[in-house]
């Protein structure tokens, strides 16, 4: 790999290079060979088949079922056995060796080599990044891996497709990006033309007509491979010419949301064609998706109201062109007096087009930051300065030079920050960079480590900090002199001077001891209720299993307990002849029994870790304790590796009734006292006491990481529970209602995915902003001691951070500012790093330029955030109406000051932001901002948020469905998450079945008349009658199984997580659950998605004329 | 001294006194200067004492027992009752009653009679079932690996001598508690509490799952063991009969590890004897009432953590001295005590016994837990390692069976009826007042006192109280032809046998009153000065513990002084003129000793040792107190049978053998020439077996001696100028010192001490005595 060495020794890293060897002296976190390539690999959808290095790793889940490989199979079709381990026989599958897997699911295996981009693009379209901006909008349709190679379709899809610029672009891939090409880059997205409605014209028409033809519909022609980048429906035509064109119109034209005055829903749109839900099939390659879009596109041009949305993501705003932005992509509204009645065509509005292939990104270009393509897309991104949109992303890729100017946009200024997200398994791995004795390179006033925007002068004798602006001295060690750029020679040797993301190795400064080892404790709930359901069963199978997939070592350490209404350690000692039993039964003042012994190393007790696992169910089968101690046994538990710290996992099953921290069933309490329940519903989200937070903010600071799998049947207050894992970086696992059949499975995957993915402990984390800005503040699960730290006894791939910025002071236009993120951390292997990651953008006064450089994906994970923390304190109208505001009051911003020219009668979208009333109302309809649903459901929902993603934040809200029935009519080369359908009960039909799924939770919907034999074929069953409640996904011996299957493993390769699978039929409170997820319907939560837009742009309308 | 050489002094009674004939007035009686006591063993085994199948009959008015002492009228089949003179008829079963056919309670040579009240076979063991009784041992962890193993060793041992029906518990400690559930099949399982934190028994039920709740919804699920009679079924999961458990409690001894948090440096074990008694003692308390149970505890080491810590945890800190405690410097002392007081109260009340096995170097807390252990009639063994003999036989005695037993009876009660006119202060002893007033209650306490009625939950064959009488200060001898001549004591103890059966004893005893102011000569003969000095010895110990600054040489001395003008012949200032009668002769040298033993000087002793002392001065019978106070010297040589040897320095010589008996150790101590011979091996020649039977004859008779003593003595066998002859010079006289060592005689030896010599300390007492 490269050398960066520092003045010390070098630290070699291995990169891909050397996968095996994993703990060792460098073993860097994320990238590592082994373990953690392959857990990214589990992720991506598209995981090049070709990296075989990356092969061991552990996929997250363990299912062998992605992969066809025979093998797996088998374990797939557990799913019979109750639990069995899940997925794959823990031999096969598990982190083994995916390289098998690798090719296969990937259909298109062949090429995809990152690298390859190159082939791709018909088009020639060079600018990939550009031209990925769209991806969100593309019909992405399988992940596959098509991926950069196609960049090709950004042209045609900005507006810019006017420009020749493009084509210059083109050249080369990433590489190139010259000076020259900054322009284009920029520009590229950009539309310059903006309004004007007959560029789009042009584009438009053409381009559909050619692609679609066929099917009309889906212009996400899904995986195959030029065309479908494009997304544009249009581009399906095919590469080149194709592109430019369409994305013009999309963008200014978009989709109108006509109707002044109410129109009522839908009527059909006068052009588009008709909505059926299932969509013309073989024609188009994929499966014919989204009927919709098709349709309106080609008509509608003409009438500028047209709607296809283009994808622009990462709007190029380039200040130079022209800034007139004026036209840019509003959704407007096409004349609405065109057409006489307002109507708004369903099937034209703004959706969210899953964009197919993977989209090569650089971070910075011509000395310029880079737009980020959108969180949800799948790219691989080339680290050229800033650091991976992965590990920290802008709301705004623009910074606003006046905290006025922000204001005025109504946007939200937050940076997301995942600092230890899995990152593409295509992806160079972050370099660890040792600087020996001396530690990091520092800025001596702010503290900020070296980063590639510390500018050196003086012949390198000096350089300024990037973030507080002071002029220090460069290390007499550390001092090159620079050359005619002005950049010092060794740059592009030392990642810490050329990567936004690097890791340092700590030393004896950064240390209040010595890292701690990896200790886990696990902690399971044996009262009555837990052993009669099957739980305690399954999270000793799930424990016994996992245990393999600990790091090995004699830094891990590991522990057990169980209690009901008292609290059983285990002596695990091997010098005993068999496990000793020591029970605490003091819940109310509770003490660790032992001091040692408790918690073991690990090659220690293996053999009784095991035998005590087996017997455990069997031990408390009788128990008639249906107390349960759970506050005083976390807190045993927690005094039992008080000295060292570490992972404390624990198995809930019922509220917590006795001991310290006890609670009660409050929701009832809430329910039958009416009157008070309704008035402060909320409180019932909210911690009963203090209780718990006192003791998780001690947990916290002996650097215990608590996470709760909660297998339950009933109420157990999750919103107290949580506030443990929430304080002390770890999470809440909710199965409700737990199912001894279906749960085990996900359970063991949950913990293994718990165990295996990469993180750290005892970590702190700052983020420093350059001057003009601050923190506001973070959130997260963490612990907050002192205002600029956060403290996370346990950070992992999946957990975010948001970090509110504000204003302090005016920013320079035309400067840049830089964020720099440090986590300082403990890996598993007891190595003390710190990963750095900064961020530098470039400032702004424009307002348009604000609009242009939003990222939706971003914007709206922050609005769900912040939705999310205040339901518990305020009345949930209160918040429905503050989250409806938000959207309103963006869009009008826009509306007022950057729309010209327009009639009042059209609802104007910013381009970049055209989802956002879509996803406003999905968000109004979520669990947590209806009231309808469980407190806890409530709770675990506003738990789950509080660390979730960007990527997975949108889903959360707004699911994604497939239709299954008719997968296997399917080609083999397409992506397997192809055509999603929109979210609306209308593109639902009876003899369909579907496939829905958030990242969380799966509801596969059957419906009332779906052919008997796809039935037999995919669950085995005869007919709708006979689904059974209790669901496990088996594979069966034919093609559509197999493809179901592939598609499920897929999709949790994608959300890293098992997701909870559960059959619905209609007419049953599972059908209903599923349609209640269809957010563009009309529903008691809200109304359907057309009546939404027509009551933004209503008010819209009222605001500007008040 | 006709009384000394009786081998058996106490009788059938086993009761001795102070004074065998009673002044008539409380002004006569504190004349006296030695009290009114009664020295008394409420269960000594004899053999002439007749066991009684059925209910003894009682006084209606004073329920005293019918004895021989009653006057029965025959024919009218009435008897009166010499306490109070209450006409008692017989009931119908006595009919048959007879000068002829007497009961066996009439019996006059039948003072002493034991009652069976649960031996009548009953048809239906239900209604009256036999309890076994309980054994809770009470393990310390907190030693080193040696000691573990040493102290493992003889509780297995203890283990295989349980009879196979007795019900065993097992509780170890350290930093913490733990309670072994032994019924729990699984996996070995404890419970562990915290040693820091007072726990009061409710909590230890609940906790244990033994609690009423608990009880009340069926127990906690998981439970074992079958009901074992007991009401209370929960608590078979921790005490299960001892042929049940042997093999899981020897597994569990196997696995049993020191304790393992860690000890910092500087640093004493935290060690929570005191929460670890609480935990036993509440656990005792699920049983079921009566149920005779004892908490044997091991303790290695002082108690550091929670209530009832004796010392910090800093080994800078010394344990207490008897220094720290005169000058109130032990800042942990009084809460200790308090806090034991209150375990033994709890104790008492349940009616459980507290044994105590310390073994250590340092001290235990003996001082403090004392009250627990007297209150409750349990024994204590005081040693220096748990591999010593005195531990190791001391323990094993306690559950050896047949002759040698300790005869270990459980929930004893003793009651005293007494004549009129006489009033009982108070009893030293191993028992605990029941605060039951009545006439006899005098105003004055001594001991455990303000009551006629004293549990003793734990009691065996050699345990001894002793009884301060007091007289009512109502003046009638002025009428004593209207009084009777003759007092009457009786003592009843009710207990249950090691059998599990309950028992009555019922001793009678009469003495005669006597107008001292007319006849001193009759009073001097009923003197038992040998009772005397163990009665004065407790006394003192007992003022030594109970008031403040109390100075107990010059307290004896005192009393001395006042005896013997009293009691001397003499000339006033004429010290050469002072003789004392034969019945006071020995009476001042056993003071000399008193004053020169452990049990005042406390110089050279802890407060646990002193501690130690008290207790088993104050349960042993006369004879071991005696011995004692006065060790006993017993000379071997070639020309003579072994014999009594002045208690001495001059007794040494080089050609003797001299055997020690101090009770508390015994040593052999071997002239220097014997030493000699021995080590060069003479005995082992056959043309020298004189000399090794002359060798063997003091160990035989040592044997015997550790055989019967419980706590067993120490044995130290030693050489004239070796290190160990320190345990002997100790003990003599002192009359040939360095002052005075020209005078000695050869082979003789010499003992470096300023301490007066019997010689001198007579002079002094002659003086002072003669005063006017």
């Amino acid at each position: 790999m490269a050398a960066f060495l520092p003045p010390g020794a070098p630290r070699p890293r291995s990169g891909n290079d050397n996968p095996s060897q994993p703990p060792p002296p460098n073993y860097n976190p994320n990238l590592n060979p082994n373990s953690l390539a392959d857990n990214l690999n589990n992720l991506n959808l598209n995981r090049p088949p070709s990296m075989p290095s990356s092969a061991p790793r552990a996929s997250p889940f363990g299912q062998p079922p992605h992969f066809p490989s025979p093998a797996s199979l088998p374990g797939v079709s557990v799913g019979s056995s109750p639990f069995s381990r899940p997925g794959p026989p823990p031999g096969a599958l598990s982190r083994p060796a995916v390289p098998p897997t690798g090719p296969p699911q990937s259909t298109l295996s062949p090429n995809v080599p990152p690298p390859a981009r190159s082939m791709g693009p018909p088009t020639g379209q060079p600018s990939f990044i550009g031209s990925r901006t769209p991806p969100g909008y593309f019909p992405s349709s399988g992940g596959t891996n098509v991926p950069p190679t196609y960049v090709a379709p950004p042209p045609g899809a900005f507006p810019s497709s006017g420009f020749p610029s493009r084509p210059v672009g083109s050249a080369p891939p990433p590489g190139t990006r010259p000076s020259t090409a900054s322009p284009p880059l920029t520009t590229g997205p950009a539309l310059p033309h903006s309004s004007a409605p007959s560029g789009y014209v042009t584009n438009g028409p053409p381009a559909f007509m050619s692609g679609a033809s066929p099917g009309g519909p889906r212009f996400p022609p899904a995986g195959s491979a030029p065309p479908p980048p494009i997304g544009h429906p249009l581009t399906l035509g095919s590469a080149g010419a194709a592109p430019q064109a369409q994305s013009m119109r999309s963008f200014l034209a978009s989709p109108a949301v006509v109707a002044p005055p109410g129109p009522p829903a839908q009527p059909a749109s006068p052009f588009s064609a008709p909505p059926q839900g299932v969509p013309p099939p073989p024609g188009s390659y994929g499966p014919p998706t989204w009927p919709v879009q098709p349709g309106q596109v080609g008509p509608s041009q003409p009438l500028s109201g047209s709607v296809q949305p283009p994808r622009m993501f990462g709007m190029p705003p380039p200040p130079l062109p022209n800034q007139s932005m004026t036209a840019i992509p509003a959704l407007s509204q096409t004349g609405a007096p065109v057409s006489g009645t307002s109507k708004i065509d369903p099937n034209q509005i703004p959706r969210p087009i899953p964009s197919s292939s993977s989209i090569l990104y650089e971070t910075r270009q011509g000395n310029q930051a880079n737009p980020p393509p959108p969180a949800t897309s799948d790219y691989i991104v080339r680290d050229t300065g800033n650091c991976s949109p992965r590990y920290m992303r802008s709301t705004i890729s623009q910074i606003p030079c006046t905290a006025d100017l922000l204001t005025t946009s109504g946007m939200q200024l937050a940076l997301l920050i995942q600092p230890l997200a899995l990152p593409h398994p295509s992806e160079e791995p972050i370099q660890v960079v040792d600087f020996a004795d001396i530690g990091p390179v520092r800025c001596s006033r702010c503290k900020a480590y070296i980063n590639p925007f510390m500018k050196f002068i003086d012949q390198g004798r000096r350089f300024i900090c990037n973030i507080c602006g002071y002029t220090d001295e460069t290390p007499r060690d550390y001092h090159c002199n620079l050359g005619p750029d002005g950049r010092r020679r060794d740059a592009d040797e030392r990642p810490e001077l050329c990567r936004g993301t690097v890791e340092f190795v700590a030393t004896k400064e950064y240390m209040v001891r010595d890292p701690m080892p990896a200790v886990y404790f696990f902690l399971i709930d044996v009262s009555m209720n837990a052993i009669q359901t099957g739980a305690t069963a399954a999270a000793c199978s799930a424990i016994s299993q996992v245990i393999s997939d600990l790091p090995e070592g004699p830094r891990t350490m590991v522990g057990i307990a169980t209690f009901d209404s008292t609290i059983h350690f285990y002596n695990l000692k091997r010098a005993l002849q068999q496990p000793l039993m020591l029970i605490v039964p003091d819940v109310q003042d509770v003490y660790t029994p032992l001091q040692t012994d408790v918690v073991v190393q690990l090659s220690e007790c293996r053999q009784h870790l095991e035998l005590l696992l087996e017997s455990i169910p069997n031990m408390f089968q009788n128990n008639r304790t249906a107390e349960s101690a759970f506050g005083a046994a976390v807190q045993a538990a927690f005094l039992a590796i008080k000295s060292s710290g570490g992972k404390l996992l624990v198995f809930q099953s019922v509220l917590p009734s006795t001991g310290v921290g006890s609670l009660s069933a409050r929701e009832a309490e809430g329910r039958t006292n009416i009157s008070a329940g309704e008035k402060e519903a909320h409180k019932l989200l909210q911690p009963v006491d203090k209780t718990l937070k006192t003791m998780a903010i001690e947990f916290a600071e002996y650097q215990v990481c608590v996470d709760i799998f909660v297998t339950t049947q009933t109420y157990i207050d999750i919103a107290s529970i949580s506030v443990i894992p929430r304080t002390t970086g770890g999470q809440v696992y909710y199965y409700y209602p737990f199912s001894a059949l279906s749960d085990p499975a996900k359970l063991y995957n949950d913990l293994r995915w718990n165990i295996t993915r990469p993180q750290g402990f005892e970590a702190v984390m700052r983020v420093r902003c350059s001057q003009g800005i601050q923190v506001q503040d973070y959130h997260g699960n963490f612990c907050k001691r002192i205002p600029t730290d956060v403290d996370l006894p346990g950070i992992d791939c999946d957990k975010t951070i948001m970090v509110n910025l504000k204003h302090d002071d005016k920013l320079q236009d035309g400067s840049e500012c830089s964020f720099q993120c440090a986590l300082l951390y403990t890996t598993v292997y007891g190595q003390r790093r710190i990963r750095v990651t900064t961020l530098s953008l470039p400032c702004t006064s424009m307002l348009s330029n604000l609009f242009r450089s939003a990222d939706l994906d971003t914007q709206f994970a922050c609005f769900l955030k912040q939705a999310a923390n205040k339901i518990p304190s305020s009345p949930l109208l209160q918040v429905r109406e503050q989250v409806t505001n938000l959207c309103i009051n963006v869009l009008l911003s826009y509306r007022k000051f950057c729309a010209t020219v327009t009639s009042s009668g059209q609802l104007i979208l910013p381009e970049a932001l055209k989802l956002l009333p879509l996803y406003t109302l999905a968000l109004l309809k979520s669990i947590g901002l209806r009231n309808d649903g469980r407190i806890d459901d409530r709770s675990i929902w506003i738990e789950c948020v509080s660390y979730l993603s960007t990527p997975l934040a949108i889903p959360l809200v707004y699911p994604r469905m497939v239709a299954i029935h008719d997968l296997k009519q399917k080609d083999e080369n397409e992506c397997l998450v192809s055509p999603v359908i929109p979210l609306s009960s209308e593109h639902v039909t009876d003899d369909g079945i579907y496939l829905l799924e958030n990242g969380v939770d799966c509801l596969i919907y059957i419906g009332n008349s779906v052919d008997s034999n796809i039935l037999q074929l995919l669950f085995g069953i005869s007919s709708a009658e006979e689904i059974p409640t209790q669901f496990v996904l088996q594979q069966f011996d034919n093609p559509l199984s197999r493809k179901v299957n592939d598609l499920v493993n897929e999709i949790r390769r994608q959300r890293c997580s098992y997701l909870r699978i559960k059959l619905c039929k209609k007419g049953d409170p599972s059908g209903a659950l599923f349609f209640s997820h269809l957010v563009e319907d009309k529903n008691p939560s809200g109304p359907s998605y057309v009546e939404f837009l027509v009551y933004v742009h209503r008010e819209i309308q009222m605001k500007m004329s008040s | 001294m006709s009384e000394m050489a009786n081998t058996d002094p106490e009788g059938l009674d086993g009761v001795r006194m102070s004074w065998n004939v009673w002044p008539r007035t409380k002004v006569e009686a504190s004349k006296c200067v030695i009290p009114l006591a009664a020295s008394f063993a409420p269960i000594r085994p004899h053999p002439d004492i007749i066991t009684l199948p059925y209910v003894p009959l009682r006084c209606k008015t004073c329920s005293a027992v019918l004895n021989p002492f009653s006057r029965v009228d025959f024919a009218a089949k009435i008897w009166i009752c010499p306490f109070c003179y209450q006409r008692n008829h017989f009931p119908p079963h006595y009919s048959m009653i007879s000068e002829t056919n007497l009961p066996g309670e009439l019996y006059a040579q039948y003072t002493t009679v034991q009652y069976s009240l649960s031996q009548n076979p009953n048809p239906n063991p239900n209604l009256t079932p036999t309890l076994p009784p309980v054994f809770l041992f009470m393990l310390d962890t907190c030693m080193i690996e040696e000691e573990m193993g040493f102290v493992k060793s003889a509780l297995r041992r203890a283990i295989g001598l349980l009879p196979e029906n007795a019900l065993v518990g097992f509780v170890s400690f350290g930093t913490q508690v733990q309670v072994h559930e032994l019924g729990f099949s699984d996996m070995s399982k404890v419970y562990v509490f915290r040693g820091n934190k007072e726990i009061s028994k409710e909590h230890v039920l609940e906790q244990l799952g033994l609690g009423i709740s608990v009880r009340r919804t069926g127990g906690p699920g998981y439970q074992k063991g079958l009901p074992n009679g007991f009401p209370n079924s929960g608590v078979t999961r921790f005490l299960l009969p001892a042929g049940d458990c042997e093999y899981t409690l020897n597994a569990l001894l196997d696995e049993l590890q020191t304790d393992q948090w860690p000890v910092p440096p500087g640093s004493r074990a935290s060690r929570c004897t005191g929460v670890a008694l609480s935990v036993a003692t509440g656990l005792l308390g699920a049983c079921s009432t009566g149920t005779g149970a004892r908490i044997i505890a091991l303790v290695g080491g002082p108690c550091t953590e929670g209530p009832g810590t004796i010392v910090s945890k800093d080994l800078s800190d010394p344990v207490r001295s008897h220094k720290d405690l005169d000058k109130d410097a032990a800042p942990y002392f009084k809460k200790a005590v308090k806090f034991y007081e209150n375990l033994a109260n709890q104790l008492v009340s349940q009616g459980h016994v507290l044994d105590l096995f310390a073994s250590a170097l340092d001290q235990v807390g003996v001082a403090e837990m004392k009250v627990a252990v007297e209150k409750t009639g349990g024994l204590v063994v005081l040693a220096e390692s748990f591999g010593h003999s005195v531990f190791k036989d001391s323990f094993k005695r306690v559950f050896e069976e047949g002759e040698q037993s300790l005869g270990l009876c459980f929930n004893g009660t003793l009651e005293i009826n007494c004549s009129k006119d006489i009033k009982i202060q108070g009893i030293v002893g191993p028992c605990t007042s029941l605060e039951k007033k009545g006439p006899a209650v005098a105003d004055t306490v001594i001991g455990e006192g303000g009551t006629t009625a004293w549990k003793m939950c734990g009691l065996d064959n050699s345990t001894c109280l002793t009884v301060f009488f007091d007289l009512s200060s109502s003046d009638r001898s002025n009428a004593p032809g209207t009084v009777n001549p003759m007092l009457y004591l009786q003592f009843l103890t009710s207990y249950q046998n090691p059998e599990g059966q309950l028992m009555l004893r019922v001793t009678t005893i009469s003495r005669a009153w006597i107008d001292s102011a007319v006849s001193s000569e009759e009073l001097v003969q009923g003197f038992d000065q040998e009772t005397a000095a163990v009665v004065m010895a407790r006394l003192t110990s007992l003022k030594m513990e109970t008031e403040e600054g109390f100075d107990a040489t010059r307290w004896l001395d005192r009393s001395l002084i006042r005896l013997c003008s009293k009691f001397g012949d003499y000339r006033k200032d004429d010290p050469a003129s002072f003789t004392l009668n034969p019945s006071f002769s020995l009476f001042p040298q056993f003071m000399f000793n008193l004053r020169r033993s452990q049990f005042v000087q406390v110089f050279n002793n802890s407060p646990d040792e002193t501690a130690y002392f008290h207790m088993v001065l104050n349960r042993e019978n006369i004879t071991n107190a005696a011995v004692m106070i006065q060790p006993s010297l017993i000379s071997y040589s070639f020309n003579s049978l072994p014999a009594p040897a002045l208690l001495d320095v001059a007794s040494i010589a080089a050609d003797r053998i001299l055997l020690l008996d101090s009770y508390f150790s015994v040593v052999i101590f071997h002239g220097m020439q014997i030493a000699q011979w021995r080590n060069a091996g003479y005995h082992n020649q056959p043309e020298h077996r004189a000399f090794a039977q002359l060798l063997q004859a003091p160990n035989d008779d040592v044997q015997m001696i550790i055989r019967e003593r419980f706590p067993v003595p120490r044995l130290v066998v030693c050489d004239q100028h070796g290190s160990q002859a320190r345990f002997l010079l100790a003990k003599l006289n002192p009359s040939a010192t360095y002052n005075n060592a020209h005078e000695m005689a050869a082979g003789s030896d010499v003992i470096f001490t300023d301490d007066v010599s019997l010689q001198v300390f007579f002079e002094h007492l002659q003086r002072l005595a003669v005063q006017s």
